[in-house]
């Protein structure tokens, strides 16, 4: 029962950093923290199997998106 | 109560070592996966932070690597035991393809991870000490202090060099 009051309040913490923080560069860390707080939290919250695969793909979906975010942030792909 | 947060305690600097073990063993301080890795890498370093350790902190928003796989494992040992962590590092798998990462960091994490986290759920632990515990060994390295976490992990990468 602590471990999901310490990953939710980890969560709101990195939430906090991530609104605080202005330069884009260092804001999706504190978001990745959150992402890892809130896919922790989602299969200790959901007592059922497939809690695994909605953390999994609640996982790669929000990091696909911070890359996309990066990457675009560092210029995007330049197309002939 | 004291007992599990023994255990969190624990489990965070077991999860801790093993994922920035294998991600630097994987060489992810080396260069960005991805033009968004370096961006990250870059804007750290103008914060005051060392570049080789921006660079994995980077790898590790851009990708699943390790760390995700430690989580991830710890989910699916908490779920399904053993076979509950290696689906979890099936999935890590696709989720590398997905974001064009052609390493094997999260993959390898994610099944050294299944395995450690099995054997201390052998010994009183809880899978549930390894989610959180995972939560906290991130934390530390992207929640906290970015010019203090790239620091120590360019130290680290310069000792593997």
């Amino acid at each position: 029962m602590i471990a999901l009051y310490l990953v939710a309040v980890i969560a709101v913490f990195a939430v906090i950093r991530a609104t605080i923080e202005k330069n884009t560069g260092r804001k999706l860390p504190y978001v990745n923290v959150m992402n890892f707080a809130i896919a922790g939290a989602l299969v200790m919250l959901l007592d059922h199997p497939l809690s695994l695969v909605a953390a999994a793909a609640y996982f790669v979906g929000s990091t696909l998106e911070a890359n996309a975010i990066a990457s675009t942030y560092a210029g995007g792909v330049r197309r002939e | 109560m004291l007992d599990e947060i023994l255990h969190i305690l624990v489990a965070a600097i077991i999860a801790w070592i093993l994922f920035v073990t294998v991600d630097i063993f994987f060489k992810l301080p080396e260069a960005g996966g991805v033009s968004g890795a370096s961006a990250i890498a870059r804007d750290i370093e103008v914060g005051g932070g060392a570049l080789a350790g921006g660079t994995m902190m980077g790898n590790i928003v851009c990708s699943p690597d390790a760390s995700a796989g430690t989580l991830l494992a710890a989910c699916g040992v908490y779920v399904a035991g053993i076979p509950g962590g290696l689906a979890a590092a099936l999935m890590v798998f696709i989720g590398n393809r997905i974001c064009h990462d052609p390493g094997y960091a999260g993959t390898t994490g994610a099944v050294l991870a299944t395995f450690i986290i099995y054997g201390f759920t052998q010994i009183g632990f809880a899978a549930t000490d390894f989610i959180a515990g995972m939560v906290i060994a991130i934390l530390t390295i992207q929640g906290l202090s970015h010019a203090h976490a790239s620091r120590l992990l360019a130290r680290l990468w310069r000792i593997r060099q």
